[in-house]
C-alpha cells in the first residue's frame, strides 16, 4: 500500500502524548536531519542498509523513512520503515528536550539527571491506547507482514531490532532491553536475550515452569528508548525511567494477551505480544553487531506470538546496527552514568567519552584533575567495575579533550611507560561473545608523570595568542 | 579466555559462516544464512575449529 508522506504526519501535529510521529514532526522539514525514500524497497535484499551505508560513507547521518517497503512475504507492507534516528549526538539531545548546543560532554550528565528523576507511568484504558487501534490475533498475527530488515550479507535473515519489555514473575517492575527477534515463521521467532536483567528474568520464569510473557515494541519516541537504555538496578521500573527522559508519564494500557497483568506502552507504533515456553529454543544469528563483526550462530529462546497490535499509520522502527545510531543510543547515557559514579567515588572527574573507535561500548576515555597518587588507576578501576562491558579505560589529564581522539592518543604516545602505566587485569568476567579482549581488561594511565621530572607540553604564550589575530594579521588571499 | 566458535562451510552453496561452539555437538542442524540449507555440523563441506 502506497501512502504519501503527508498522510503520515500526526493529525494533531506535535501536541498530545509523545510518540515517534510527534518527534519526526520536529525534524522532518530539515533535510540534513530527515530524508524519505518513496520508491519501493526490499529490506530483505539489503536495500535499506545499502542506502544508509552510502550516506554513512558520505558523512551524512539523517533519519531516513522508507515509505514503501516490502514485507517478509515480499508483498507491499503497510508500515513505513524509520531508521537511523540516533545517529548524531545533537538528535539524541533534541529528542530529550536538551538544546543541541549541549550535545557534547555534558549531555551524558543531563541524561543521568533524567534517569534519576523517575516519573510514574499513567495507566489508560485500551480504548485510549493508539497502539490498540488495530489488533491481530491467531493466523492474522503474522510477523512476516512486517518489513523486517536484513542488514548485512551474513545475517541469517530479516531481524526486528527494537526493544523487548518484560517483568520477573511476581514483580511489578518492567525492564526493556534491545533484543533481536528472528522471525523464523510469522508466528514464532528466536530472541537474542543477553542483558543481565533480561537473562535473570528468563531464568526465573523457566524455574517457575511458567511461560514467560514478553512484548516486542517496534517503535516509540526516541526519548522513550534512550530512557530504557540506562543501566538501572534490578527492581527499577524502566517505564518510570523513560518518563524522566520524555518529561511526561509513559502511558500504559492493559495488554491484549494478559490484560492488566502486563501493561504495554499505549503510544508505541507496533507491539508484538508473545510467550517463551520453558526451555524452548531456536537457532538464530549470524547478525552484524555493535562490534562491527558478526555474532555467531547460536541458540536463543523461542517466542510464540500471541497478538500484534499497531496504531493507525504506524511506523516500523529499525536500528542500523554496528553504526553510529547503534553506538550513540546507549553510549551517551553510559557516559553520564560513569561520570556520576566517578564523581561520587573520586570527585576529580572532568569528562567521560565512549569513542566510536571503541564501538562506543568497549573503550572509555576519562579526563581527571590531579592524576597523581594513583588517582588515574583508581578512576580506571571504578569505571571498569561500574560498566561490565568496558574493556579498556584510558585516563588523561584535564587539559586533554576526551572528545578529541588525536589528543588522547598523543597523551598515550608521549606519557605512557608500558611497564608502569598499563595494567592488564585477567579473567575479570566470562566473555559473552568473542569480540575485543574477551574476559580481560586494560587500564592505561596516560596522565603526565608526576613522580619524576618530566617535560611539559608545548605552548605558545597565551599573551601572544591573544595579541596576534589571524584575521587582522594575514594578508588577504588576493595578495598572497 | 575467548568464547570458542567455528566456521562452517555450507555443503550446498559452499559459503562459510561463523557458529558458536555450543552448536558444534548439540545434534542440531545449522542454518546456512546464504541459501537456508539445513545440515548437521559434521556434514559441513569444511570446518575451521582451530582453538
Amino acid at each position: 500500500m502506497s501512502q504519501s508522506e503527508s498522510t503520515r504526519r500526526t493529525a494533531a501535529g506535535s501536541s498530545g502524548p509523545k510518540s515517534l510521529s510527534t518527534y519526526l514532526d520536529q525534524i522532518r522539514d530539515n533535510p540534513a536531519e530527515f530524508r524519505t525514500v518513496s520508491r519501493a524497497v526490499n529490506p530483505m535484499n539489503f536495500e535499506v542498509t545499502a542506502l544508509l551505508k552510502h550516506l554513512d560513507l558520505r558523512g551524512e547521518y539523517p533519519t531516513v523513512q522508507f515509505n514503501n517497503p516490502l514485507d517478509m512475504h515480499g508483498k507491499p507492507s503497510k508500515f513505513p520503515i524509520v531508521t537511523n534516528l540516533w545517529a548524531t549526538r545533537e538528535r539524541c539531545a533534541e529528542a530529550c528536550d536538551v538544546p543541541r548546543s549541549e550535545a557534547g560532554g555534558q549531555l551524558g550528565v543531563r541524561f543521568a539527571e533524567f534517569a534519576a528523576r523517575k516519573i510514574k507511568p499513567e495507566v489508560v484504558s485500551s480504548d485510549n491506547a493508539p497502539v490498540h487501534a488495530n489488533v491481530l490475533q491467531g493466523k492474522q498475527a503474522d510477523m512476516w507482514t512486517l518489513p523486517a530488515v536484513r542488514h548485512f550479507e551474513m545475517d541469517l535473515g530479516g531481524v526486528l531490532t527494537m526493544g523487548l519489555t518484560a517483568r520477573a514473575p511476581g514483580e511489578n517492575f518492567y525492564n526493556t532491553t534491545f533484543v533481536k527477534t528472528f522471525p523464523e515463521t510469522g508466528y514464532r521467532g528466536g530472541l537474542t536475550i543477553h542483558s543481565a536483567h533480561m537473562s535473570r528474568m528468563l531464568r526465573l520464569w523457566e524455574k517457575s515452569g511458567q511461560r514467560f510473557p514478553v512484548i516486542n515494541v517496534l517503535g516509540h519516541h526516541p526519548a522513550f528508548w534512550i530512557g530504557t537504555l540506562n543501566s538501572t538496578p534490578w527492581g527499577d521500573d524502566e517505564y518510570a525511567t523513560a518518563g524522566g527522559f520524555l518529561h511526561e508519564p509513559v502511558r500504559l494500557a492493559p495488554s491484549v494477551t494478559w490484560g492488566k497483568d502486563f501493561l504495554v506502552p499505549a503510544d508505541a507504533e507496533i507491539i508484538i505480544e508473545g510467550e517463551i515456553g520453558p526451555g524452548s529454543r531456536s537457532v538464530v544469528d549470524p547478525f552484524g553487531e555493535i562490534s562491527g563483526q558478526y555474532q555467531p550462530q547460536q541458540f536463543a529462546p523461542l517466542m510464540e506470538v500471541t497478538a500484534i497490535t499497531y496504531r493507525n499509520g504506524a511506523l516500523f522502527q529499525d536500528i542500523f546496527s554496528g553504526h553510529r545510531e547503534h553506538m550513540l543510543m546507549a553510549s551517551v547515557p553510559r557516559e553520564g552514568s560513569i561520570y556520576n559514579h566517578l564523581k561520587e567515588k573520586l570527585g576529580n572527574v572532568v569528562a567521560v567519552h565512549l569513542p566510536f573507535s571503541g564501538c562506543a561500548r568497549f573503550t572509555v576515555y576519562i579526563s581527571i584533575r590531579n592524576g597523581g597518587d594513583g588517582q588515574a588507576k583508581q578512576a580506571g578501576i571504578q569505571a571498569l567495575a561500574h560498566v561490565p562491558n568496558l574493556h579498556v579505560a584510558v585516563i588523561v589529564d584535564e587539559d586533554i579533550d576526551v572528545f578529541n581522539e588525536e589528543q588522547v592518543l598523543w597523551a598515550v604516545n608521549t606519557y605512557v611507560d608500558p611497564n608502569r602505566d598499563i595494567d592488564h587485569i585477567k579473567n575479570v568476567r566470562p566473555p559473552s561473545d568473542p569480540r575485543g579482549l574477551g574476559s580481560d581488561r586494560l587500564i592505561i594511565d596516560a596522565t603526565r608523570p608526576t613522580h619524576i621530572p618530566f617535560p611539559t607540553r608545548l605552548r605558545v604564550p597565551p599573551e601572544a595568542m591573544e595579541r596576534v589575530r589571524p584575521e587582522e594579521w594575514l594578508d588577504s588571499a588576493k595578495k598572497g | 579466555m575467548e568464547m570458542r566458535l567455528f566456521w562452517s562451510t555450507c555443503p550446498q552453496c559452499k559459503k562459510a559462516f561463523v557458529v558458536a561452539w555450543e552448536l558444534r555437538n548439540a545434534g542440531v542442524k545449522l542454518i546456512c544464512p546464504f541459501c537456508d540449507h539445513r545440515y548437521l555440523p559434521d556434514e559441513s563441506a569444511a570446518i575451521d575449529e582451530r582453538h
